[in-house]
């Protein structure tokens, strides 16, 4: 499991680059994907048309009439090399705290379907990822994974699906995909694959292992509140996801109010994510103990 | 404007290349599957090659016009007529006021696409009138067409009686066999010799859980190189598992030992991985293949897809129109 | 008189819900195809009595324009 000395330049067809900064979920890699997607913004490098980053890699969509994959290579080269140490980006990084129904009815639903339907011997997500994780039990897999900030790496698979990291090392889990896959997954269910936390914005398929639900949109085609003013997807790369666990009766007072427009998003929108006070602080940390 | 009167299977409002610049935030660009004949039928009307027009997939719509307009059809032979009469395909096509055209089921392809001079003006969205439906994004209401939806059309200087030259088409066939170009990547590496050189001879029949989603393929076992077992816990325990990485367009995504095509409305990104890509020049023939036909792949360099694309492009103008 | 029903689009045979000797009425579904994992039904245009069958369920890669059913 490595971070590559020089990242790989591979070829997606025609008109793609994916660029492989290394191999592990490692935070790391992502602030090195998402700073390269700032510097091509910045220095408007010709015939890039978008680019999407991910956990360990980005994507890069170019024209090929106005670059060639040799010259997109070349200068994709130069600026990683201008970028200089992770341990200098800071990036603008909203925080989002959710109301979360943990061990939820509606994706145990969606899980006793699974079982009726697809795969009998499927264990109950929460009790399966508790003991795969080496924790006592649901209860515990419920504290160390609502006790940590998650890092919006990526979006994608789904519009406005988000993907998370856990930034607090004493709460990484895994959990591995479900197989075959599930053909439904009830909207803000919030699951795990790999070790990354996604919520789901609709219904949709799914091979997450799922735990817990929001009662608050992530996607909002009407843009009913202010936070959808810029886009239908709520959150962009960089920024920051608190689970608050919360009781059934209190999700549904929120679904009213989300019904009804009186919802009110609980959003911190003034801080600035520091790599280097991130390590920091990370290497203070007595990573045997869990919550 | 136009009245649906009958949608079809699944007709909806595309355009050319689709809705970019939104892939980081999971928006595929969806836009027409054969962008030959798309392109083609609106050079034929008069428009920009990617204006905004009608996929037409397996089963045709009936359309009434309710003012005069200036009409192509291309793609798959869905036996076009109005008010009854035959209308020919790769001919721009006068239609007054207060007349039907009605398209029925494939005959000889999958998928026509419809022109209309002066383009569809829908509401884009995201800076794109293609529609994605699963997620009600673009096209008419955010949906493939239903009965009584009214398409708006933009003033067109559309003429009548224009052709494509029988040269200038794709070949579309019902041989129900296609070779079809892949270039190697990105995670070619991840699959050994004996798993490439069996992907490239074999037959692969395209199943019929497929859509614009994804065109899923059977096919031969893949087998996989030294790194697809040597890696960490977080990529996933099947072989094919990859830590989650953005998807190009037309990717063969190996989801466990299934392969499937990503095509005009499929996932971004995911945790499988991609051995080969299909370059956008080969598209068409996706586009135009049906469940049950055979899919042969051959390899060709990112530069040789990079030039195929450039001829099509340079097909869909006015040099190919008589 | 004999009434045809013939396969409206291109797909795979998912359901087969008649057979012959059965008593159908106006709008009944005889079958259904798969088509891009949608489901198209398709109805009894008459009332009358199945005689004719001719393609099983699972059947897979049909035609537009294939006869299916025969209602006498």
């Amino acid at each position: 499991m490595t971070i590559y000395a020089q990242p790989r330049f591979l070829p997606g067809g025609d008109r793609y680059m994916l660029i492989e900064f290394g191999n592990e979920m490692n935070l790391e890699l992502n602030f090195m994907a998402q700073g390269l997607a700032g510097a091509i913004r910045e220095n408007k490098v010709g015939g890039v048309i978008e680019t999407a980053p991910c956990f360990a890699s980005m994507l890069v969509h170019y024209e090929p009439d106005d670059i060639s994959f040799a010259d997109l290579q070349t200068e994709m080269q130069r600026l990683i090399g201008s970028l200089g140490p992770s341990d200098d980006i800071e990036l603008p990084s909203r925080l989002f705290y959710f109301p979360t129904v943990y061990c939820d009815p509606w994706t145990k639903a969606a899980i006793d379907d699974y079982t009726a339907k697809i795969n009998p011997e499927k264990e109950y997500d929460p009790d399966f990822v508790a003991r795969l994780n080496g924790l006592s039990g649901a209860e515990q897999l419920v504290r160390v994974h609502s006790g940590t900030e998650y890092w919006v790496a990526s979006l994608g698979f789904w519009p406005g699906l988000p993907f998370m990291m856990a930034l607090d090392p004493r709460c990484v889990i895994t959990a591995p995909k479900y197989n075959p896959p599930r053909t439904w997954t009830p909207q803000g269910t919030v699951g795990m694959g790999g070790a990354s936390t996604a919520i789901y914005p609709v219904a949709t398929p799914g091979g997450y292992q799922i735990f817990a639900r929001i009662p608050v949109p992530i996607w909002d085609p009407k843009q009913r509140f202010d936070v959808f003013a810029d886009s239908i997807c709520l959150f962009r790369p960089g920024d920051r996801v608190k689970f608050v666990p919360v009781s059934v009766a209190e999700f549904e007072e929120i679904e009213r109010q989300v019904a009804d427009g009186s919802y009110t998003y609980n959003v911190v929108e003034y801080q600035k994510f520091s790599v280097a006070q991130y390590k920091h602080w990370v290497s203070r940390l007595d990573r045997t103990k869990r919550f | 404007m136009i009245e649906v009167i009958k949608p079809g299977l699944e007709t909806s409002v595309q355009d050319w290349p689709g809705r970019i610049g939104f892939w980081n935030q999971g928006f595929p660009p969806s836009g027409p599957m054969d962008s030959w004949s798309f392109r083609l039928a609106n050079v034929l009307v008069g428009n920009a090659p990617g204006a905004a027009g009608l996929e037409c997939q397996y089963l045709g719509p009936t359309l009434r016009f309710d003012a005069d307009a200036v009409i192509a059809v291309t793609g798959a032979d869905m036996a076009p007529k109005l008010d009854g009469v035959a209308v020919p395909l790769w001919e721009s096509v006068a239609v007054r006021a207060g007349q039907t055209l009605a398209l029925g089921p494939a005959k000889l392809g999958t998928r026509a696409y419809i022109a209309f001079s002066g383009g569809i003006a829908s509401e884009p969205w995201l800076g794109s009138r293609s529609t994605f439906h699963q997620a009600g994004v673009g096209g008419i209401g955010g949906s493939a067409l239903k009965a009584g939806h009214q398409i708006p059309l933009g003033a067109g200087t559309g003429v009548a009686g224009r052709r494509v030259k029988p040269e200038a088409r794709p070949p579309i066939h019902g041989d129900k066999r296609w070779d079809v170009e892949v270039c190697a990547g990105p995670n070619d590496d991840w699959i050994d010799a004996a798993g490439q050189e069996r992907f490239l001879s074999a037959d692969w029949k395209l199943s019929g859980k497929s859509n614009r989603t994804g065109f899923r393929l059977e096919g031969p076992e893949w087998t996989f190189a030294e790194k697809a077992y040597n890696k960490g816990p977080e990529h996933g325990s099947l072989p094919s598992n990859i830590i989650d990485h953005g998807y190009p367009l037309g990717a063969i995504n190996l989801a466990g030992q299934t392969p499937i095509i990503l095509v005009s409305d499929g996932p971004s990104m995911g945790g499988f991985i991609n051995p080969y890509t299909v370059p956008q020049a080969a598209f068409w023939k996706l586009g135009q293949s049906r469940p049950g036909d055979i899919y042969h792949f051959r390899l060709v360099s990112v530069e040789r897809a990079q030039a195929m694309a450039r001829e099509m492009k340079a097909l869909c103008t006015e040099a190919s129109i008589i | 008189m004999a009434t045809e029903v013939r396969t409206m689009t291109a797909g795979n045979m998912w359901k087969v819900l008649v057979q012959p000797g059965d008593a159908v009425t106006e709008g009944q579904t005889l079958f259904i195809m798969e088509v891009m994992k949608m489901e198209v039904a398709h109805e009894s245009p008459a009332a009358g009595t199945v005689t004719a069958v001719h393609v099983a369920e699972g059947a897979e890669g049909l035609d537009a324009d294939q006869l299916v059913v025969e209602i006498g």
